[in-house]
C-alpha cells in the first residue's frame, strides 16, 4: 500500500479503536470502566496482532497484546457471530489476572477471517478468596476467582447462557459484570461494522495491506529509535519492597542488549516465583506486552509521534526464564502483578537510561496506592464502601524541566474523585489532599512531587484498604547526579502516641477519631542539584515545593530571611561538590544497605542457586537465605550465599 | 429605518453581519483582524458598512458581539497576575486537577501550568463540611495576612474557592468583605458566585479563569462601549455567550467565564437557525476557519449543551454549547517523516504568516495550498479581497513534498487534502460515539472561510448523503448572535436522593433560581420583552461518578410529580447510554434554571423560484479524484432559488469557496441555501 492510502488507512483504523471504546465508555456500567478507565479494546489482524488502539480512553498496557495463542486454543475455529473469551492467566497469556476478561470477535469476508475487534474489561469481582478478587496475601490462582479458558461466550450470535450463569453464580457483583459485558459486546459490534466500512473503502486486499502496512511502519519507527541508542549490553535491577506481607525484597533484574536496530531484554537473575500475588504471568511469550509497557513508554518519549501497535514489539526479544516472578508457573497467584508491573516499567526506564541517559528523564515515583474504606453511616446505621482516591506519585526529572507533580510518566492515566463528592457520599472527613513537600528527588531538574492524603473516620472498626503499597524502602532513582525520590509511607494517627508507622501494610482498621495518613513516592531528581539555578530553589522554596532547611541540604542553598545567601550558597556549594560521587544512579540509603549484603555477586550465586532448584522450593529458600543474611558482606558475598544454603540444606529435610 | 449588527472576531477575520430591520436584508463584510489593538477592526467595518452600504451608526438597534479577547487571553497567557484562597489542606487544587494527564501514552506527559502560581495560592483555615454546617470557623485573621501577601507578591485579585462553597458559601462571602474592606484595590470573586457547583477542583478552576480574564475582558469591553458610544451608536452593546445566548456587554465585565467561548458558540447557534429554517432537523456543523476547524451537533434543531469545554488547557465548567475541535484549519501544514509517511498538522501556519499563497511569507504547504494546486481556489478573490492567490507559490512548497513522496505535484496536492479530510474523519468518529448518534439522519453543515472548501470531502467520507451549505458560510458566527435570545444559566447542587423528604429542599431551591433567573433578566439585563423558564434536572443513579443532565416540568418539582422526575432520568440514562435501572435510586445532583429574553428573529423573506439551469461562470480545470477535469464554475450571486446542477463544480463567493465534488447532486433553496446530495 502507498504511504499516503496508508497514512489515511492509519487514520481510519484508529477511528474504529477509538469507536469502540467511546461505545464501551459511554454504555459501561461499573466505576472500573466509567471512573478509572481500566479497559482497553483493539483492532486485531487474522493473528491476533493489534493494529490499532484508541489514544485518549482506557489503560496504557496492550498496544503490544498479542491475541493469537487464546484465539487460537478454541480449536473448534470460528463462525460468524462467535465471540471468543478468557480471564484465566494460564490460558494464552492474554488475561493476566483474573478480573480482567478479554473477548475478542472474528469479522469475516467472504468465510475469511480478516480482523477481530477485542479487547479487555476489569470485573469489579470475578470471586475468589476477597472481595474485588485482588489481596497481595493470596498464593495460587484458585484463590483468585473463578477461571474461564478461552470459550466462547457467543457462538453464531448466540450468548452462551449456560456459561454466562456459571460466572455470573460465582461473582460478588453479577449485575455489574453483566452490565459490562452487553456494554463490551456493543463495542466488539461497533469495531465489527467499522472494519466492514474499512472493507469497503479499501477493499479487502486493501485492508490486508494496510495491516500489513501499519505494522510495518510501527516497526520501522521502533527499529528507528533502536538505531540512534548505541549497541550495548545495559544491566539494571529494582526491587519491589516486600515479597509478601513483612516479606523481603523482591529483586528485578535486566539486561538490556542492543544490536543495531534490535533489543534483546534478558531478565535473567529475577527473583523466583512467590507465593503471594505479586507474579506477573507472560508465558515465555517473547514479546508479552506486560514486559513491554516501560518500552513503549521509552519509545514515546524518544519518538513522540510513533504508532502504537504490535509492529512496535517486533524489533525486541525477552527472555523471562520460568519460574521466576516475571515468568511464573502454574498456579501462583498474580491478582496484584499490577504492583511488580510498576517496578518492570522503572527496571526498563532504568536500563535505557544507562544507553540514552541525556534523553530518558530520572525515575518517576513508581507506585500509587489505591485507597478504600468501609466505614459505618451514624445516620443511617449502613455500611459504606468507598474508593477514596488512588496517591500517586510524580514523574522523574526530566531532560529539559522538572518532573511532573502529583502525576505523570507512567501513571498519567491515573483520575481523582473530588473531596466533595467523597465527603457528600462517605462519612469521612479528609483533612489534607495535596503535594508532599520535599518528597521530589532533588536534582539540576527536581522529581515531581509526591501527593499526600489525611483522613479521620468517625465510626468505630473502619476499615482502610491501600491497595499496591510499594517504595516505603526502595526509592525512585536519580541519574546523573540527581537524588532518588523520596519513599512513600502509610502511618496512622501521626504526631500522637497512638502513632503507628504502617509503611507497606495495606490494610488497618480506624476508631473514631483516629486520622489515617499516607503519602506516595516522589520521582526522582536528574542532574546534580547543586546545578540548580539558585532562583529555581528559591522558587520551590516560596512554592512550598522545598523547605529552607532541605534547601540547604540538598540543594546547598543557604537562604536568609526569604532570599539567597550568594556567599554562604557558594561555599556549601563547594564543599558538597567534593562530596560527589560521580555514580550514573543514586538509590537512596535504603538500596545501598541492601546491597551491602546482597551485592551483585550475592546475587549472582543466588541466581544458580535458585535456578538449580524445583519451582516449589525456590521462594522458601529464597526467604530463609534472607533471614540468614543480614550483615554486610564484603568480597565474600557469593560464598557466604553458599555457605548458608549449605547449612539450609543441612537442617531441611527434603531440600535437594 | 433601523438595522441590528453582529460581529464576530475570529483568529483571522472579523466577520460583520448586518441586518436591515425593514427588509430583512443582509449585508456582510470580512476585515482582516488587528491582534495588536483588539477593537479597532469593529470601527472599520463601521466606517465601511456606512460608506459602501449606508448604513448610519445612529440608527443601529442593536448591537451583538462575538469576541475572542477572552479565550486568548487564556492562550496566550496574558491574564491577571492572580491569587487563589483555597482552603487550608488543599492548597493544590488546581496543580493536581483531576490527575489525569492529556498524552498519557508519553512518559513526557506534562500538564499546563496553573494560571496562579503557588507563591500566590493560601491556605485558609475554617472549614465547612458537605451538609453545610461549619466545622472549624473561617480564620479572620488568615485572610488577612493572605490579602498583604499577596499584594506583596504582585496580585492585582483574588478567587476565593472554599470547600463545600456550592453547599454554603459563607465563609467565602466573609473572606469577600474582609478583602473588600481592607484591600478594596484587589478584585475579588468567590468561586461560588461564579458557578455554585459540587466538585472542588471544577469549581475553582471556573472561577479562576474568570478572574484570571476578568481585567482584559473589562478594559477591552469598557473601550468598545466608549468607542461605539463615539460613533453615536445608540444600541446597548450585547455579547455572544459560551452558551448560546447573549447578554450586555456591561455584565461580561465581571460574568467573564460566561463568554469565553462566544464566537464558537454563536456559530452553532446561527447554524442551527438556518437548518430550521431550512427544515433540517439533524445537523453535524462544521465550522472551518484559517486556525481552527470546529464541529458540533443539533439534534432536532437544538444545540447541545455540556461543560468542560476546554479554554486553552483548562475546562470550564459552566454550560455551553458543545464544540469539538477536529483539527487546525485550513492553515495546518503538510509534512513527511522519516518512513516517507504523508503528514498534516498538527503544525498550522495560523492567520500570520498564513498559507504560502497568500503571500504572506509562509514558506509550508498547507491544505489551502493544496486546494489551490489542485485548481479549487484562485479563480476569484478570497475573503472580500483581503487576501491574494498566488498559485505558483502553493505550487512551489506543494512541489517539495511531491519530491520527497515521488509523486506529481497535483497528486501531492489531492494526497495532502485526503490526509487532512481523513484525520477529521477520525476525530468526528469520536464525536458521534459519544453521542451514540447516527450520521446518516445527519446533513452536514459546513460553514466558516474554509467549511465548504473541505466540508463535501468530509461528508463523502463519513459515509453522509446531505450537505447544506449557508447562503453566506462565512458569517455564520455573526449571524448567531443577531438571532440568539438573551440568556442566562443558573446552578444549585442538591445531592438529594429523589424522595418525598427531599421535596420541600427541591421546591425552595426552584423558587430560587426562578427568582434569580428573573431578577438578572429584568433588573441587570434589563430586559422587557417576553421570557421563558425551562429547567434541567443533573441525576444519577447512587453511586455512579457523573450525571446526566435532563429537561425537566418545573411542576414536577412544584406538585411533588417525584416519579416524572425519575422517569425522565431513566429516559435520558437508556437514551445514552443504552440501559436503565428502573430499580436504582436516583439522586439529584444539580437543579439548573435557564432563562431566555426573546429575540425576535429575523424574518429573512424567501426568494422566488426561479426556472433554467444556472448558468457556470466558466468551465476551470480542477485536479480532482486523481486526474485533470474540466468543471463548472459558478458564482453563488449568480445561484438562485430552483437552480439545480451536479457535481463536479465550484461555487466561489466573497467570503468562501465551495468544492462540490463529483457524485453530488445540487440544488438552492429559497434562502438561498445550497443543497447537495449524495447519488446513490
Amino acid at each position: 500500500m502507498d504511504k499516503v492510502t496508508l497514512q489515511v488507512f492509519a487514520n481510519h483504523a484508529r477511528a474504529a479503536a477509538e469507536n469502540m471504546a467511546y461505545t464501551l465508555y459511554r454504555t459501561a456500567h461499573s466505576t472500573f470502566v466509567k471512573e478509572t478507565e481500566d479497559f482497553t479494546v483493539q483492532i486485531t489482524d487474522p493473528d491476533g496482532n493489534v493494529i490499532a488502539v484508541p489514544m485518549d480512553l482506557g489503560a496504557t498496557w496492550y498496544p503490544g497484546l498479542y491475541y493469537g495463542r487464546a484465539i487460537r486454543m478454541i480449536e473448534e475455529g470460528y463462525e460468524p457471530g462467535d465471540i471468543g473469551f478468557t480471564n484465566d492467566p494460564y490460558s494464552g497469556f492474554l488475561a493476566t489476572h483474573a478480573p480482567d476478561m478479554h473477548m475478542w470477535k472474528p469479522i469475516f469476508h467472504e468465510g475469511e477471517i480478516v480482523a477481530y475487534a477485542t479487547g479487555h474489561i476489569h470485573n469489579t469481582d470475578m470471586g475468589g478468596a476477597v472481595p474485588a478478587s485482588l489481596s497481595r496475601a493470596l498464593t495460587e490462582i484458585h484463590q483468585e476467582g473463578i477461571r474461564f479458558p478461552p470459550m466462547k461466550m457467543y457462538r453464531r450470535g448466540v450468548l452462551n447462557d449456560e456459561l454466562l450463569r456459571v460466572m455470573l453464580l460465582n461473582v460478588r457483583k453479577p449485575e455489574q459484570n453483566l452490565g459490562d459485558l452487553k456494554a463490551f459486546t456493543g463495542a466488539l459490534h461497533t469495531g465489527e461494522r467499522k472494519v466492514r466500512a474499512m472493507l469497503a473503502k479499501f477493499g479487502a486486499a486493501g485492508f490486508k495491506a494496510g495491516c500489513a502496512g501499519l505494522l510495518d511502519y510501527a516497526e520501522h519507527q521502533a527499529r528507528e529509535v533502536l538505531r540512534a541508542i548505541p549497541d550495548g549490553d545495559y544491566d539494571f535491577a529494582d526491587y519491589c519492597d516486600e515479597d509478601g506481607p513483612n516479606g523481603h525484597p523482591v529483586r528485578l533484574a535486566l539486561r538490556l542488549s542492543i544490536r543495531g536496530d534490535s533489543a534483546v531484554l534478558d531478565f535473567t537473575g529475577t527473583d523466583p516465583q512467590l507465593t503471594s500475588a505479586l507474579n506477573v504471568p507472560t508465558g515465555s511469550d517473547p514479546r508479552h506486552t506486560l514486559l513491554l509497557v516501560g518500552v513503549y513508554y521509552v519509545l514515546t518519549a524518544l519518538k513522540p509521534d510513533i504508532l502504537l501497535n504490535s509492529g512496535l514489539t517486533r524489533p525486541f526479544t525477552c527472555i523471562a526464564p520460568e519460574g521466576t516472578v516475571v515468568n511464573p508457573v502454574f498456579p501462583a497467584a498474580v491478582g496484584m502483578r499490577s504492583l511488580t508491573c510498576g517496578r518492570l516499567r522503572s527496571l526498563i526506564f532504568g536500563a535505557f537510561n544507562l544507553a540514552v541517559p541525556d534523553r530518558m528523564p530520572a525515575a518517576p515515583a513508581g507506585n500509587s496506592s489505591i485507597l478504600n474504606v468501609m466505614t459505618t453511616d451514624n445516620r443511617t446505621h449502613r455500611t459504606v464502601l468507598a474508593a477514596i482516591n488512588p496517591v500517586v506519585g510524580g514523574a522523574g526529572g526530566f531532560p529539559t524541566r522538572d518532573g511532573t507533580n502529583g502525576s505523570g510518566a507512567d501513571a498519567a492515566y491515573l483520575k481523582n474523585t473530588p473531596i466533595e463528592i467523597t465527603e457528600t457520599e462517605v462519612p469521612i472527613r479528609i483533612t489534607r489532599y495535596g503535594l508532599m513537600p520535599d518528597s521530589g528527588g532533588a536534582g539540576r531538574w527536581r522529581g515531581g512531587l509526591g501527593t499526600a492524603l489525611d483522613f479521620t473516620v468517625f465510626a468505630p472498626n473502619s476499615r482502610v484498604t491501600a491497595r499496591n503499597r510499594d517504595r516505603c524502602k526502595f526509592r525512585a532513582w536519580g541519574t546523573l547526579g540527581g537524588k532518588a525520590g523520596k519513599p512513600s509511607d502509610f502511618v496512622l494517627n501521626p504526631g500522637t502516641e497512638r502513632e503507628r508507622v504502617l509503611g507497606n501494610q495495606d490494610t488497618v482498621t480506624m476508631d473514631p477519631g483516629d486520622v489515617v495518613h499516607i503519602h506516595s513516592p516522589g520521582g526522582a531528581g536528574r542532574g546534580s542539584p547543586l546545578d540548580r539555578e539558585t532562583e529555581r530553589v528559591l522558587r520551590d522554596v516560596r512554592y512550598g515545593y522545598v523547605s529552607p532547611a532541605a534547601a540547604e541540604a540538598e540543594y546547598g542553598v543557604v537562604l536568609r530571611d526569604g532570599t539567597v545567601d550568594e556567599a554562604a550558597t557558594a561555599a556549601r556549594r563547594a564543599a558538597m561538590r567534593a562530596a560527589e560521587t560521580g555514580a550514573h544512579f543514586h538509590f537512596g540509603p535504603e538500596r545501598e544497605a541492601h546491597e551491602a549484603i546482597w551485592t551483585p555477586a550475592a546475587y549472582a550465586e543466588l541466581t544458580a542457586i535458585l535456578a538449580a532448584l524445583p519451582v516449589h522450593w525456590r521462594f522458601f529458600v529464597k526467604g530463609r537465605l534472607f533471614d540468614r543474611l543480614r550483615t554486610p558482606a564484603g568480597d565474600e558475598g557469593a560464598s557466604r550465599v553458599r555457605a548458608a544454603f549449605e547449612a539450609l540444606r543441612r537442617e531441611t529435610p527434603g531440600l535437594p | 429605518m433601523g438595522w441590528r449588527l453582529g460581529v464576530d472576531i475570529g483568529g483571522t477575520f472579523i466577520d460583520f453581519c448586518a441586518l436591515d430591520e425593514d427588509s430583512g436584508a443582509l449585508r456582510t463584510l470580512k476585515v482582516l483582524t488587528t491582534p495588536a489593538e483588539p477593537g479597532r477592526e469593529v470601527m472599520e467595518g463601521l466606517a465601511r458598512l456606512q460608506a459602501e452600504h449606508g448604513l448610519d451608526p445612529a440608527a443601529m438597534t442593536a448591537f451583538v458581539h462575538g469576541t475572542t479577547v477572552g479565550i486568548n487571553t487564556v492562550i496566550q497567557r496574558k491574564g491577571a497576575e492572580l491569587a487563589l484562597f483555597a482552603t487550608a489542606g488543599f492548597e493544590d487544587v488546581i496543580e493536581l486537577a483531576r490527575l489525569r494527564m492529556p498524552d498519557m501514552y508519553s512518559m513526557l506527559c506534562t500538564r499546563a501550568d496553573p494560571l496562579a502560581p503557588r507563591d500566590r495560592i493560601f491556605g485558609i483555615r475554617g472549614r465547612i463540611l458537605a451538609d453545610g454546617t461549619e466545622a472549624e470557623p473561617l480564620s479572620a485573621e488568615d485572610v488577612r495576612r493572605a490579602a498583604a501577601l499577596a499584594r506583596e507578591r504582585g496580585a492585582v485579585g483574588v478567587v476565593i474557592a472554599f470547600l463545600h462553597a456550592w453547599r454554603n458559601p459563607a465563609h467565602e462571602q466573609a473572606a469577600q468583605a474582609i478583602l473588600r474592606a481592607e484591600a478594596p484595590d484587589l478584585f475579588v470573586f468567590g468561586s461560588a458566585e461564579v458557578w455554585p457547583v459540587i466538585r472542588e477542583y471544577e469549581r475553582t478552576t471556573t472561577a479562576v479563569l474568570n478572574g484570571y480574564v476578568h481585567p482584559r475582558v473589562d478594559g477591552y469591553l469598557a473601550r468598545l462601549g466608549s468607542a461605539l458610544a463615539e460613533r453615536g451608536v445608540p444600541a446597548t452593546p450585547m455579547i455572544t455567550k459560551s452558551n448560546g445566548g447573549i447578554m450586555a456587554a456591561s455584565l461580561g465585565r465581571t460574568a467573564c467565564v460566561g463568554m469565553l467561548l462566544s464566537g464558537t458558540a454563536s456559530g452553532v447557534m446561527g447554524a442551527s437557525f438556518l437548518a430550521r429554517q431550512a427544515g433540517v432537523a439533524n445537523a453535524l456543523t462544521l465550522d472551518i476557519g484559517g486556525t481552527s476547524a470546529d464541529v458540533a451537533l443539533v439534534i432536532e434543531g437544538e444545540p447541545q449543551f455540556g461543560t468542560g469545554e476546554m479554554i486553552g488547557e483548562f475546562p470550564l465548567h459552566v454550560p455551553s454549547v458543545s464544540v469539538t475541535s477536529i483539527g487546525d484549519g485550513g492553515g495546518s501544514i503538510a509534512w513527511v517523516d522519516g518512513y516517507g509517511m504523508l503528514k498534516v498538522g498538527p503544525e498550522s501556519a495560523g492567520s500570520d504568516p498564513g498559507p504560502a499563497c497568500y503571500g504572506r511569507g509562509g514558506d509550508r504547504a498547507t491544505i489551502t495550498d493544496a486546494m489551490a494546486v489542485c485548481g479549487f481556489l484562485g479563480h476569484t478573490p478570497l475573503a472580500y479581497r483581503s487576501v491574494g492567490m498566488d498559485r505558483g507559490r502553493a505550487e512551489a512548497v506543494v512541489d517539495r513534498l511531491a519530491r520527497q513522496l515521488g509523486r506529481g505535484v497535483e497528486e501531492t496536492a489531492e494526497a495532502v487534502v485526503d490526509v487532512a479530510v481523513s484525520s477529521m474523519f477520525a476525530e468526528v468518529n469520536k464525536l458521534i460515539a459519544r453521542y451514540g448518534v447516527d450520521l446518516r439522519d445527519f446533513t452536514l453543515m459546513p460553514f466558516g472561510g474554509a467549511g465548504p472548501m473541505l466540508g463535501c470531502l468530509l461528508a463523502r467520507e463519513l459515509g453522509m448523503a446531505r450537505v447544506m451549505i449557508p447562503r453566506r458560510p462565512g458569517v455564520v458566527s455573526a449571524l448567531g448572535g443577531l438571532i440568539a435570545d438573551v440568556r442566562s444559566d443558573f446552578i444549585r447542587t442538591l445531592f438529594l436522593d429523589v424522595v418525598p423528604e427531599n421535596l420541600s429542599a427541591m421546591q425552595a431551591a426552584l423558587a430560587e433560581l426562578v427568582a434569580q433567573a428573573h431578577r438578572w433578566l429584568r433588573e441587570e439585563q434589563r430586559f422587557g420583552g417576553t421570557a421563558a423558564i425551562s429547567l434541567l434536572a443533573e441525576m444519577r443513579y447512587r453511586g455512579q461518578s457523573f450525571e446526566l443532565e435532563a429537561p425537566v416540568e418545573p411542576a414536577w418539582i412544584e406538585r411533588g410529580e417525584l416519579a416524572a422526575l425519575r422517569d425522565a432520568f431513566h429516559r435520558r440514562h437508556e437514551a445514552v447510554y443504552a440501559f436503565a435501572d428502573a430499580a436504582a435510586p436516583v439522586q439529584l445532583v444539580n437543579l439548573r434554571v435557564v432563562i431566555a429574553g426573546a429575540t425576535a428573529p429575523p424574518d429573512f423573506p424567501p426568494e422566488p423560484r426561479v426556472a433554467g439551469a444556472p448558468v457556470p461562470e466558466r468551465m476551470v480545470e480542477v485536479f480532482h479524484d486523481g486526474a485533470r477535469r474540466p468543471m463548472p464554475l459558478f458564482l453563488r450571486d449568480a445561484l438562485h432559488h430552483g437552480h439545480a446542477f451536479v457535481g463536479p463544480a465550484i461555487v466561489a463567493q466573497e467570503d468562501s469557496t465551495a468544492c462540490i465534488p463529483a457524485g453530488f447532486a445540487a440544488h438552492v433553496d429559497a434562502f438561498g441555501n445550497l443543497h447537495l446530495e449524495a447519488a446513490g
